[in-house]
């Protein structure tokens, strides 16, 4: 594949890649986990309460949440690409890099159309639902993340 | 073999690393594939789990959340403790498996200093200003020393996060790291 190689080998994949810096992939990679902690976090926190815990909290002020999940999203759309370039032929080229995106694509439209109409109250009666599908994307992109790092061709890049 | 690190870790810890590498879990953690892969997917799950519980209580108590009764956010915490129980856990069966290349890595002698840090500002915070803060309701602000311990913790649990992920470039030579 050269347009992936080429793409690894550009000047910026090559920086992200082996710039010895701890600015380069360490940061990078730091805040894809931050990234991910406050995605995650934030819808797990609205799932949470939407299946019962914390019950006497009040869901529609949980929206001042969004911002969060989104702004982790961004760090880690932004994140995320900087470390595909820097290792597209592995990763492009395992499977679970496909299931991964899958999840996470499916977890943004939970998160940008399902979960904003029932972020209310009262709580809606398909609340639960998109709180238990919202669960299952994100711990399935999280997991999928992870097991790139062991299934599938391997780099050593994380 | 020079050992490397903010602390020096002197023969004793040696000998206790070397311990460890005679036990069960050692073998368990690193003999099969599968197992290290799990806990690091577990280690991560934690991880998402405590910044949706302890980060949100936190974010309340700085104000971002001001809709949410602080006593209400607090019954979240149950959750992110059970998360950072099962950290800890998994946390315990990486140090089993790479005991060297835990205790002589700068950034995991950082990491449970933060921890140890997080851990004393839970306690001043709990012991102090909580049965002011939890009567905070909808709408209110809490006050100022509870604010300063939303910041710390934020600033502690991400800087956990942090040297958690420079584990790997701090990693002492001296080591094959487990894959």
């Amino acid at each position: 594949m050269p347009l992936l190689a080429s793409l690894e080998h550009s000047a910026f994949g090559t920086w992200v890649r082996e710039a010895p810096t701890i600015w380069a992939y360490a940061t990078i990679l730091f805040l894809h986990t931050v990234g991910l902690g406050f995605v995650v976090g934030a819808n797990v926190a609205i799932d949470l309460r939407i299946l019962g815990v914390a019950r006497d909290m009040p869901l529609a002020p949980m929206r001042k949440l969004f911002p969060w999940m989104w702004a982790g999203f961004i760090v880690n759309a932004l994140s995320g690409v900087a470390l595909l370039i820097a290792d597209a032929t592995t990763k492009l080229g395992n499977p679970v890099f496909g299931v991964k995106m899958a999840f996470i694509a499916l977890g943004v439209v939970n998160m940008a159309w399902s979960k904003p109409k029932v972020v209310l109250d009262p709580m809606p009666v398909n609340a639960k639902r998109v709180a238990v599908v919202s669960l299952i994307l994100w711990i399935g992109a999280t997991t999928a993340g992870r097991l790139m790092g062991y299934l599938g061709p391997v780099s050593g890049l994380e | 073999m020079s050992p490397t690190g903010l602390i020096p870790l002197g023969g004793a810890l040696q000998a206790y690393a070397a311990w460890v590498n005679t036990t069960w879990l050692h073998f368990f953690a690193i003999n099969y594939k599968w197992v290290w892969a799990t806990m690091e997917t577990l280690h991560f799950l934690g991880l998402g789990l405590m910044v949706g519980t302890i980060g949100v209580l936190d974010l309340r108590l700085l104000g971002f959340l001001k809709g949410l009764p602080v006593r209400s956010v607090q019954k979240l915490v149950p959750w992110g403790i059970g998360a950072f129980v099962l950290n800890t856990l998994t946390g315990i069966v990486f140090l089993a498996g790479a005991p060297y290349q835990y205790l002589y890595n700068l950034a995991f002698q950082m990491k449970v200093i933060f921890m140890l840090a997080a851990g004393v500002n839970v306690f001043v915070f709990y012991s102090g200003t909580w049965p002011v803060t939890r009567t905070i309701g909808a709408g209110q602000t809490a006050p100022w020393a509870a604010r300063i311990a939303g910041a710390v913790s934020l600033f502690l649990w991400i800087g956990v996060m942090y040297w958690g992920r420079m584990l790997t470039f701090f990693r002492p030579p001296f080591v094959v790291p487990p894959k």
